[in-house]
């Protein structure tokens, strides 16, 4: 009785053992990644679209100078090194549907305030 | 200055730019203040003629945010280093100072001291930005850079990557239209400029393709107040493209400017001074160029090669009665390098072979070596 109540807890064990191991990679198989370049005077792309709740993972990168990167109402305020330099990685998930101006925030040159695009979170519900 | 002194200046350029760069890769970090701006240090030496060293922009960008919505930037200029009254030498000019009001995406108002949206150059002039010493000929006689006045209007993003802006501005001075340099003088530098009546302005930019960025600008204007009975109002129309992947740029821009009533212009302003300016009823120009990175490693291994070539007329159709001069009908080939020790530190040369239609006056060719920044 005894051998039988430990190998059904080995077994148990071994089996949330086994789903973990297939439930991280597929957690992080679903986070998508948004390549994100800069350049004077744009992002691109300028427009990204996600599903509430969505995790995706942004690399962002510079083709010049130095930008800086916020996103109004996240938590999203970073800075892309200069060309040559890595690109930076973020992640984002909002649950709130709706739209989100992001930004350039460290001048870089004539232009700096056309630097800006949107992030649409989509509204589910409107959709059905 | 003997030209072999200036491949001196240019290699001890390279030598302390290569050295700096070794140390700044080690040290990724930069700094950066309140005030931003861009610097450009110019040797030109064209052929038969001295050579020149010229401090050619000092340029200080100032921005202030009086709230997330309302935002205020400015750029101050001192071109060609020294400036001093009732002489011709450099000047100091106000070249930004206006206020955004940020409302959305799509729409957004601006106020006051604004750059004409016209061609690659006159938004996108930082020195690291563009290939050659000097600015395009096309961006200096046809499209006039750094081409700003006072005016208002508004700007913004549709979709995925449609961009507009629409300002009503200053219009130009017609009595400071030339044959050679076309309107490279005819604005009037929002300095109690006249608007009896205002210049639209207007570019539309399409950033959705990868790689590749189109534009196309418009200005209309009525530039005689000084002279009310001639009907001379400028129209302008360019296209440009930018396309960009991997180590290759290409780059293409074309402009047209029409002057309404260019022959009774030509005499009203004969009457006034006593020569006639020989201004065109049309110019033209346009140019095409390809840059390659060769060295694309980042930070102490960054070059690009690139080869331009422009062709430009200032005198492309002239009034009846008016011959064109044709020493104003140019081209130029364009080639060089830019040496980045770091993303934002160009160090520049080039050669420019110039030609022109006139079989008495020769365009002279020039060998141009550059230092610019942006910090």
């Amino acid at each position: 009785m005894v051998v039988l109540v430990r190998h059904s807890q080995l077994l148990l064990a071994g089996s949330l053992c086994l789903v973990c191991l297939i439930a991280q990679p597929a957690r992080s198989q679903a986070r998508r990644v948004v390549h994100v370049a800069a350049e004077r005077f744009a992002f691109t792309p300028s427009e990204i679209v996600v599903e509430p709740g969505e995790e995706i993972e942004l690399r962002l990168k510079s083709d010049d100078t130095a930008h800086g990167f916020r996103i109004a109402g996240t938590n999203v305020n970073i800075v892309i090194p200069k060309r040559g330099r890595q690109e930076v990685v973020t992640t984002l998930r909002v649950d709130t549907p709706g739209r989100y101006e992001f930004e350039c925030t460290r001048m870089c040159g004539a232009g700096h305030n056309f630097m800006r695009g949107v992030l649409i979170v989509r509204d589910s519900a409107k959709k059905r | 200055m003997k030209f072999d002194k200036a491949i001196y200046l240019m290699a001890l350029l390279f030598g302390l730019a290569t050295a700096a760069s070794a140390q700044t890769s080690a040290d990724a970090g930069s700094s950066t203040g309140p005030i931003s701006g861009y610097m450009e240090f110019h040797l030109n030496n064209p052929e038969a003629q001295n050579a020149t060293l010229d401090f050619h922009r000092f340029v200080l960008i100032l921005n202030h945010s009086f709230s997330a919505r309302i935002r205020f930037v400015g750029e101050l200029e001192v071109e060609h280093a020294f400036v001093e009254g009732l002489e011709e030498s450099g000047e100091v000019e106000l070249e930004q100072a206006y206020v955004d009001f940020l409302l959305t995406r799509a729409f957004n108002i601006r106020a006051g001291m604004l750059l004409v949206p016209m061609g690659i150059i006159n938004e996108r002039h930082e020195p690291p930005v563009f290939q050659g010493v000097e600015r395009p000929f096309v961006d200096t006689v046809i499209i006039p850079t750094t081409w700003f006045d006072g005016g208002a209007g508004v700007h913004g993003e549709i979709g995925r990557g449609l961009r507009y802006r629409a300002y009503v501005m200053a219009p130009l001075d017609a009595t400071e239209f030339s044959a050679d340099e076309g309107l490279r003088n005819a604005s009037q530098k929002g300095s109690e400029a006249t608007v009896r009546s205002a210049a639209l302005a207007a570019r539309a930019e399409y950033i959705g393709f990868p790689h590749l960025t189109l534009g196309a600008s418009f200005w209309s204007g009525q530039s005689n107040f000084a002279l009310p009975r001639v009907d001379a109002n400028v129209r302008i129309g360019e296209a440009d493209l930018r396309y960009r992947h991997d180590r290759l740029e290409l780059r293409g821009e074309f402009a047209h400017v029409t002057i309404g009533d260019a022959g009774l212009l030509n005499r009203s302003l004969q009457q006034l001074t006593g020569v006639s300016p020989n201004i065109a009823s049309a110019m033209r120009g346009f140019y095409g160029e390809a840059s390659y990175r060769v060295w694309a490693a980042g930070p102490a291994r960054d070059m690009v090669a690139f080869l331009r070539y422009e062709n430009f007329d200032t005198q492309y159709r002239m009034p009846e009665g008016f011959l064109p001069l044709k020493q104003f009908d140019r081209s130029a080939w364009v080639v060089g390098a830019t040496y980045y020790p770091e993303p934002d530190v160009a160090v520049k040369v080039d050669y420019v072979v110039q030609r022109n239609q006139s079989s008495l006056i020769k365009a002279p060719n020039s060998f141009n070596i550059g230092l610019g920044w942006w910090f």
